[in-house]
Parts: C-alpha cells; sequence; structure tokens
C-alpha cells in the first residue's frame, strides 16, 4: 500500500486550475492536477529511459569545461 | 573539517568562493586557471581536485581549509573526514546558458547536442548528488542559491558564517558581492 495524501487548493489558484482543467479538456481539477504532478515528477526523478546518452552528455560537456578529465 | 564550495559548473561556486576567501577562509587554490571574461575574479581553483576519482586521498590536504569540488566530483570524497558542504543552486535553464557561452569561448562547443538529452542528464545527475548528500553523515550541507547571494548578500554572509562556525568578516564578503553586481550591470 502507498497511502494517500490529500493536498487542499483554494483562492486564485484553484480558480485557474479549473480555468485550465476545463481548457484543456481535464474532466475535473483532480484529473488535471494529478497530470501535472505526474509530469514533473517525470522531470524531476531519474528514469533509466535514455540514461545512459544523457550521463555521457553531461561527462563530455564537463570535460569541455574543463571541469574533469 | 574540510570545507567544500560545490554545484554544477556556473552555478555560482567562483563567486562563493571569492566570498569566503574576503571573509578570512583559508583557499585550497593553485591559480592555475586564470581569471578570464567568464571569471575576472579568478576561478579559486586546485586542479589537482580532477583527480579525486583515482586519488581520493589528496583532498586531505583541503583539511583546514576550503576547496571547490565540482559536482560530479563529489561522489569521489573519501570517508574518514568531517565535510562542510556549501552546495550552490541556480536555475538549470541559465547554468546551461552560462556553460555554453563558456563552451563556445573555449571552442569546445557542440552543436550536435541534444538539448533535451542534455536537460535530462542533468536532472538525473543532480537528483543523484542530492541523495548522496543527503546519505552521508559525515558531512553537513548548506544549499545556497545563486540569485539570493545577489540579492540578499548579508543575510547570506550571516547564515554562513553559522553555518561554518567562523567568525569571518561579513562586510567584505558583501562587498565582494556588491562589486560583482556592479561589473555585472556595467556590461
Amino acid at each position: 500500500m502507498f497511502g494517500s495524501h490529500k493536498v487542499k487548493i483554494e483562492g486564485e489558484l484553484l480558480d485557474k486550475a479549473k480555468q485550465c482543467a476545463e481548457a484543456c479538456g481535464y474532466e475535473s481539477v483532480d484529473e488535471f492536477v494529478l497530470h501535472m504532478l505526474e509530469k514533473e515528477i517525470k522531470k524531476v526523478l531519474p528514469s533509466d529511459e535514455g540514461s545512459a546518452p544523457s550521463k555521457e552528455v553531461v561527462k563530455k560537456r564537463l570535460q569541455g569545461l574543463g571541469y574533469i578529465e | 573539517m574540510i570545507t567544500i564550495v560545490s554545484g554544477l559548473p556556473r552555478s555560482g561556486t567562483s563567486l562563493m568562493m571569492q566570498m569566503l576567501a574576503v571573509g578570512g577562509m583559508s583557499i585550497l587554490s593553485d591559480g592555475e586557471r586564470q581569471a578570464d571574461v567568464d571569471n575576472p575574479r579568478g576561478y579559486f581553483e586546485w586542479e589537482r581536485i580532477k583527480r579525486l576519482p583515482k586519488e581520493p586521498g589528496c583532498v586531505a590536504e583541503a583539511e583546514g581549509k576550503v576547496v571547490k569540488v565540482i559536482s560530479q566530483l563529489l561522489l569521489a570524497l573519501p570517508g574518514g573526514h568531517e565535510y562542510r558542504v556549501i552546495f550552490m543552486q541556480r536555475p538549470l535553464a541559465e547554468v546551461l546558458l552560462s556553460q555554453e557561452q563558456m563552451l563556445r569561448r573555449r571552442g569546445t562547443f557542440d552543436p550536435a547536442v541534444d538539448t533535451s538529452t542534455l536537460v535530462k542528464g542533468f536532472q538525473n545527475h543532480l537528483y543523484e548528488i542530492n541523495t548522496w548528500l543527503n546519505s552521508k553523515p559525515n558531512l553537513k550541507v548548506m544549499r545556497v542559491h545563486y540569485h539570493r547571494v545577489l540579492n540578499e548578500p548579508k543575510a547570506i554572509a550571516e547564515k554562513l558564517t553559522q553555518f561554518l562556525e567562523l567568525p569571518l568578516d561579513l562586510e567584505a564578503m558583501v562587498r565582494q558581492v556588491d562589486e560583482t553586481l556592479y561589473r555585472q550591470r556595467g556590461k
């Protein structure tokens, strides 16, 4: 079990979230927020997808800058 | 105790080294990398630290001093020492742009590199480094945002003295940032 967590959204942020959810065709604010969260998590947490080439690109850049051998 | 200034290249590590130097800390640097247009006040680097993965024992020379260790090399720090790490943070887009300008000046810019691969690579790298930093009991970390240094140098200098538990010269540290800002605005 992963449990659950509630987040309270109110005021202007809630209004804007409703507008975005409607504009983008989400069925509810909940669905919109969950999708946004999944997108951001994908950005922050490391994924195995393409990790080898991206690691190599970072290494080459740091070498190009003269910071590693 | 070894004090380390770290972060991605172009995240403000040189500025932090300058602040600590004028604040009164002893710097481990060889001056081999000369000041240039990218860092007019110098890099405050110690070339030998690049050999850390092969010669982890070399970091012992930094005992009682402050040394710049780029984020990638942190993973090679050996146990057996107490470390205080000042980790510089700056929006990744700014860091990458500044790196690109530096690469172009060095003649090592590769235009074929896919930007999204690069961004993903650095995001993964930062996640790996931060996870590592949080897992080490012999290491204390202070994360410092580059823009906060520029906007609130006095507050940052005070926090640094608390973190390092050293009576640093606050006025000199603030002055160092002011002069950097003055130079940037003059461009």
